[in-house]
């Protein structure tokens, strides 16, 4: 297993250029969308199947009277619990050796499953091709060398990319140097790999509460509660059963008289 | 900012005939096992019924995948705490129980009914499966109050029951069967199932508190307080003890059961989709 | 810009006029990294955009106030003794003394000594210096002498104070304050500012007095030719500087010489002694266009016919060209044929509506581009049937960028060459070969003519390697950087060039003849061994390192690979550095000199903008500012509309001008056009009450050329849209997506509206006045399936009214109204 690959994205340093958002789209060949109106510069409002790099732009008018405008590049977070792997049912969601999550888009077939379980809202079913789509981050690009088109594309480095373990070390630093320049809320999000879901190979710098860019404070594994739900199933079947039991059985006559 | 998966109406039918499928099958194991001679014309009718339905369930599921050629991708992996993975296999096994308990249902040698007898309970294991795996696998979700309800399986498994045994009693109305011995075991069943439906139910709003709001309130509340709880369960256990002796009365309940089950998948599938 | 981009990490304060951000996404990486070292950056900019995001102060100010901002700043640094005093003294024309008769707009209601209302004209005649009996200029070194430059300065900024600034921009005075004490502290030996400016400053009838504000601010602080300083000018294309650099501008010869007047320069001689001045490096100005004629014309320019001189046809005295001048006779029928290369007129030019009936009154017209734009294809704009226009269109594909070798010259000076990426498709030319192949059948065709006006053509040469219409760039670049027409030696015998071999410094070309280059500040960009290799060095790509911070291996900054200009500014009268936190070049005195026997030379981080042997005690060893005529940075700077930049509403605004008595620039030029083309809203008109700018986005490009055709970059914003404060939105009952109806008086644009707090309404002087911006990208054409990549055209709101200096529009400010729905 090699060093798992991340991508750190420093909100601090990003100016919404979508530098991020093109390279994406016009290196993984992902098709022309009709946007919608959201009221703000931001197209689209969240990921679709042809859209894997999204720029947020969140305007945050303070008590001061003074007005942040957060702009913050968001992407799959190959998470290290995977909503979306623990749900496929075909193998086609996997791990590849370095940590980062790929959908194997000649074996998938199409139930959904991993759309509805990502925590993020991040994969998207494509109509045309019946499958589901994310953020590869850039597959063929990592098995040869480069890192992801976005983090090329970006002028300030807002968007880092190498080993996990470098990245978490830098970013760390980064958060003391920002809430020493003021940044009193700034914060990572999916850095710690003792924490939500074990650690996101794509994890952040914010500058605000996480739930002010629409990501959730925190986020758990779908997949957690199946064996408390399928208790709870075989007990229901238990008191059916029973109850069917009590309805059919014959009184003074053998079970399975013909 | 989640993403609906888009299962809909075909998903609908498919949980919704599953669960009668199961429903039935296992009602049908039970009274086999444990009814005496006159319930074998439940037996019967509840192991034909399921029969056609898994395999309608399995055209829907196979249909409604994106690219349903690739449907057999589903059995490359067999993970156990994965609804959808054992889900595909389950049906398939299951399917294989209701195909040979049909055979067998119109056997009455000695042997054969044994057979058959043991069969269908170990079945009923894949039966009950079948009725309520689909609410785990929702449960198993991201989705805002799917992933929230913890008696999701439990639930459908009991509106398996009750809608299995509505429709075998709805059969044996229509063919004559309503006579029998066995209509007014299966219809007690029924009452037992539904009574039960409504404790789980209630239990499983209280455990979601506000995150039942896409159910209960909402442009889905009229369908779930209308056409679920009254239509689907109030109204016919009233029917029911109401019509003893007419039995009218109990096959109309059967009918407004059906349709509550289809109305719980419904608003189930569609309150967070829409 | 006077420094570079990778500089501006070095500034302790970066005051951002433009919107950096979004339109220099690349460039402002630098602006991050000086915030990271601890830089202040501070937005001035009326829209709170991506760049006040990354900022740490946003200033809005009401557009078309800019010289009341920075007035106030000179003032406020002036009074509260911020500026660089020693920096000033000896670096500048403070200390000069001017003619007693010139009087600034405080005593002349808001005009200069000299104006002719009539004409719209200043007479200059007292706009000089005082000289004393050598000709030199009279000084006080004290600055006290009330007809100091420094003097007349306080006393014509006297009227810009903290309040006034209030009232006029509507900066609330606590927040100028704040901004002026953080900028204007950041002076003196320990600390520079650097400020950006844009299309920001410049597209204003005040446009060129703008910019002058701008950058006396930064000599008052003494910013100019320092690390971390400088005057960071962001030009609008990848390539606009490589452009002006090679005069594609009507006034201009190559390398920033004033192209011939038919009366005024009749001959080589009378042009050489008009426009040769008798100090600065333009001293050597007959060298540079000798060199360019002999460049163009070859072997037939010689001696005898004054190297081909009358074969450059002349402008007509008086007459400019300007775009503006162009499309108002094109209108009147002047102009009968219009070759459109690169350029969307029907979308990108003020007044477009104009522009576009201008060109339907063509014979003909040729539009050479990437796409179909809407210029080729306004025989069918919106609202035009096209059996009424009679003009016979040609459309010539072009090749972009990426598919031709070739060089960019950004906006930090640095010309960088590429290599194609991929071949054209089909018959797209690139724009070389286009020329190239009209040139020479316009050669073959003028083949047999006897007149004499036609020789020069004739004699040109088009022709750059093996293929005839296909140049070899390179060679092109060679002929640009200059090469010897013969051998050459110094004046000591020694051989220093062959005939043919590239010239490595403009300090070599000569005035006779000897020497050809296509443009002298390009020189050096091109080296040669003397067996013939050809270094290319505008292909380098040495990145920066702790020896070389400034990257001098990386492509070839012009002039000379001068990274910052005017760097001798950065020492001291000694030669010493004013500080050794911004050192830059300095005075070695032991350092090997021009000869053996000689020692002392300028070294250091940058290559230096001086003579690198003139010792800091020579005869002006401590004049930095070498292009000007006296070599001094320039307070007072006489042009065409004051020596002092001086606040003028906008030629279109609702409130008066509280400065002067004058509302508008005296000498702007403002267009008369017949059938109503050119109607101007009266000041303060209430059918117009908004003001407007119109402004760029980071995700389209100009006229929308690049951006609108291209899916993915069309598919980042909905539609055209107009942003539109909360305030206003109530009051007119608009909602965040309405479409809205946005008018002036010559025409309107149905767009959608955004409502945003990042517009807010200005209070000037006590009184509400609203403004919203308007993006100005869209057109009819673009991508099919993407509806939202079509839209009104924003310029056709916009006036035909020019700044007197260069005839730029007024585009940044004018005035609107904005109603609900599409009526």
């Amino acid at each position: 297993m090699a060093r798992t690959l991340a991508m750190f994205t420093d909100t601090s340093l990003c100016i919404g250029c979508r530098a991020c958002q093109v390279a994406c789209k016009q290196w993984n060949e992902l098709g022309m969308e009709v946007p919608e109106w959201t009221g703000t510069y931001q197209n689209h409002a969240h990921f679709t199947d042809q859209t894997y790099r999204l720029v947020r732009f969140v305007e945050e008018p303070k008590p001061t009277g003074d007005l942040a405008w957060l702009l913050m590049s968001d992407v799959c977070k190959h998470c290290a619990e995977a909503g979306c792997l623990e749900a496929c049912p075909t193998g086609a969601i996997y791990r590849t050796e370095f940590g980062t999550v790929n959908i194997n888009p000649d074996v998938c077939n199409g139930c959904r499953y991993c759309v509805a379980s990502c925590p993020f809202g991040v994969v998207a079913f494509n109509e045309s091709t019946g499958t589901a789509k994310k953020c590869t981050f850039c597959n063929d690009r990592i098995h040869n060398g480069l890192g992801p088109a976005c983090a090329k594309a970006c002028p300030t480095d807002s968007i880092q990319f190498g080993f996990r373990d470098d990245l978490v070390t830098k970013a760390q630093k980064r958060v003391e140097t920002l809430k020493g320049m003021g940044f009193k809320d700034a914060q990572l999000y999916g850095a710690d790999s003792k924490g939500f879901l074990g650690g996101l190979n794509a994890f952040f710098l914010l500058l605000a509460r996480p739930s002010t860019y629409n990501l959730p404070d925190s986020p758990k594994l779908p997949q957690r509660n199946v064996v408390v739900d399928s208790l709870f199933s075989i007990g229901s079947a238990l008191v059916v059963g029973l109850g069917a039991l009590l309805a059919f059985r014959e009184r003074g006559k053998g079970a399975g008289d013909a | 900012m989640l993403k609906s998966p888009e299962w809909e109406l075909m998903i609908v039918w498919y949980f919704f005939l599953g669960g009668i499928a199961g429903g039935a099958y296992f009602t049908a194991a039970i009274a086999d096992s444990f009814g005496g001679p006159r319930d074998r014309a439940v037996a019967r009718v509840g192991y034909l019924l399921s029969l056609p339905l898994t395999a309608i369930c399995g055209i829907l599921l196979v249909v409604d995948l994106g690219v349903p050629l690739r449907f057999l991708n589903m059995l490359g992996k067999f993970s156990f705490w994965n609804p959808m993975s054992i889900g595909a296999w389950g049906i398939g096994v299951f399917g294989l129980f209701t195909l040979v308990s049909s055979v067998l249902s119109f056997s009455s040698s000695a042997r054969r009914v044994v057979l058959r007898q043991r069969i269908g309970l170990v079945g009923s294991i894949f039966g009950f499966f079948l009725a309520s795996y689909t609410g785990v696998l929702l449960g198993g979700t991201a989705q805002p109050f799917w992933g929230d309800a913890r008696l999701m399986g439990a639930l459908f498994l009991v509106s398996g029951a009750s809608t299995g045994m509505a429709a075998i009693s709805l059969i044996l109305f229509l063919t004559g069967g309503a006579a029998g011995e066995g209509f007014g075991k299966v219809k007690k069943a029924d009452r037992y199932s539904m009574i039960f439906e409504l404790v789980i139910l209630a239990i499983f709003l209280a455990l979601l508190g506000s995150a039942a709001r896409p159910l209960v309130a909402g442009q889905f509340a009229p369908l779930f307080w209308g056409g679920l709880v009254g239509l689907g369960l109030v109204i016919p256990l009233v029917l029911d003890f109401v019509g003893r002796r007419a039995k009218v009365l109990p096959a109309v309940a059967a009918v407004l059961v059906l349709i509550g089950g289809f109305v719980l998948r419904y608003v189930v599938l569609m309150s967070v989709q829409a | 810009m006077t420094t570079n981009l990778i500089d501006m990490q070095n500034s302790d304060v970066i005051m951002v006029t433009s919107n950096m951000a979004e339109n220099h996404p690349v460039g402002f990486q630098w602006v991050m990294k000086a915030k990271e070292r601890g830089a202040t950056i501070i937005h001035v900019d009326p829209r709170f955009t991506r760049t006040s995001a990354a900022a740490d102060m946003h200033v809005p100010l009401r557009s078309g106030t800019n010289i009341v901002f920075f007035g106030g700043l000179i003032k406020y640094a002036i009074d509260h003794n911020l500026y660089f005093k020693d920096y000033v003294v000896h670096y500048t024309n403070a200390s000069f003394l001017i003619d007693p008769g010139f009087k600034t707009p405080t005593e002349l209601s808001g005009v200069f000594t000299g104006l002719d209302d009539a004409k719209r004209s200043y007479d200059r005649a007292t706009w000089k210096y005082q000289l004393d009996a050598e000709g030199n200029p009279k000084r006080d070194l004290t600055l006290k002498d009330p007809r100091s430059v420094f003097q007349l300065l306080r006393r014509h900024y006297s009227r810009y104070t903290v309040e006034m600034v209030e009232r006029v921009c509507g900066i609330p005075r606590a927040k100028f304050e704040e901004v002026a004490k953080t900028f204007c502290g950041a002076s003196g030996p320990e600390k520079t500012g650097s400020i950006t400016y844009a299309l920001n400053l410049t597209q204003h009838t005040n446009g060129v007095q703008n910019i002058r504000a701008l950058c006396m601010l930064q000599i008052l602080l003494g910013n100019i030719g320092r690390p971390g300083g400088g005057v960071v000018a962001l030009r609008g294309h990848a390539n606009v500087q490589g452009a002006t650099d090679l005069m594609v501008l009507y006034h201009n010869l190559p390398g920033y010489m004033n192209w011939p007047l038919r009366d005024a320069h009749p001959d080589l001689k009378t042009y050489n002694e008009k426009e040769t001045p008798k100090g600065g490096y333009w001293v050597n100005k007959p060298k540079f266009l000798v060199s360019l004629l002999k460049a163009w014309f070859g072997d037939a320019g010689t001696k005898e016919n004054d190297f081909g001189y009358d074969w450059l046809p002349k402008r007509a005295s008086g007459d400019a060209y300007s775009h503006q001048h162009m499309f108002v006779d094109m209108y009147n029928g002047v102009i009968k044929g219009f070759l459109a290369d690169g350029q969307n007129p029907a979308v990108g030019g003020p007044n477009a509506k104009l522009a576009r009936a201008a060109m339907q009154r063509l014979d003909w017209l040729v539009v050479v581009d990437i796409f179909l734009t809407e210029t080729a294809e306004v025989w069918k704009a919106p609202g035009t049937n096209p059996k009424d226009v009679k003009t016979e269109v040609f459309f010539i594909p072009a090749a972009p960028a990426a598919e031709k070798d070739g060089s960019l010259t950004n906006t930090m000076r640095l010309i960088q060459w590429h290599e194609r990426a991929v071949k054209p498709p089909g018959d797209v030319q690139t724009d070389a070969q286009f020329v190239c192949t009209l040139a020479h059948r316009l050669q073959k065709l003028y083949a047999g003519s006897k007149q004499a006006r036609d020789k020069g053509f004739l004699a040109a040469n088009f022709t750059y390697g093996p293929e005839p219409d296909h140049p070899d760039m390179l060679l092109v670049l060679k002929e640009v950087n200059g090469f010897a027409t013969q051998d050459l030696a110094d004046k000591d015998g020694k051989p220093m060039y062959r005939k043919g071999q590239a010239i490595s410094t403009f300090a070599h070309l000569r005035d006779d003849g000897s020497t050809a280059s296509g443009c002298w500040i390009y020189t050096g960009v091109v080296n040669e061994t003397p067996d013939g290799k050809i270094v290319n060095k505008a292909a380098g790509r040495k990145p920066a390192d702790a020896a070389d911070p400034l990257a001098h291996g990386w492509a070839f900054a012009w002039p000379a690979n001068r990274r910052i200009i005017y760097n001798r500014a950065a020492a001291d009268l000694a030669g010493k550095p004013w500080s050794e936190k911004k050192k830059l070049i300095w005075w070695d005195p032991e350092a090997p000199g021009a000869a053996p026997d000689k020692k002392g030379k300028w070294v250091g981080l940058d290559v230096p903008d001086f003579n690198p042997f003139l010792a800091p005690d020579a005869k002006n060893g401590d004049k930095p500012f070498i292009m000007r005529t006296d070599l001094v940075g320039a307070f007072f700077g006489p042009l065409a509309d004051g020596p002092f930049p001086e606040h003028y509403e906008p030629i279109e605004s609702p409130v008066r001008n509280l400065l002067s008595k004058r509302q508008n620039n005296p000498v702007a030029k403002i267009w008369k056009v017949p059938d109503g083309k050119n109607e101007l809203a009266p000041v303060g008109s209430p059918d117009y009450p908004y003001v407007i700018t119109t402004y760029r986005l980071t995700e389209h490009h100009l006229s929308g050329v690049m951006s609108r055709y291209l899916p993915m970059l069309a598919e980042l914003h909905y539609a055209h849209f107009t942003e539109i404060s909360h305030e206003l939105a109530r009051e007119l009952g608009i909602a965040n997506g309405d479409m809205v109806t946005v008018s002036s008086p010559r025409g309107k644009i149905h767009v959608k509206a955004m409502v945003t707090n990042r517009l807010k309404p200005f209070i000037v002087d006590g009184k509400t006045v609203h403004q919203i911006g308007v993006p100005w990208h869209w057109g009819f054409n673009g991508v099919p399936g993407l509806p939202g990549s079509k839209g009104d055209i924003t310029n056709d709101l916009s006036a035909t009214v020019g700044d007197p200096t260069v005839f730029i529009q007024e585009t940044k400010a004018f005035v609107c109204n904005v109603k609900k729905g599409v009526v």
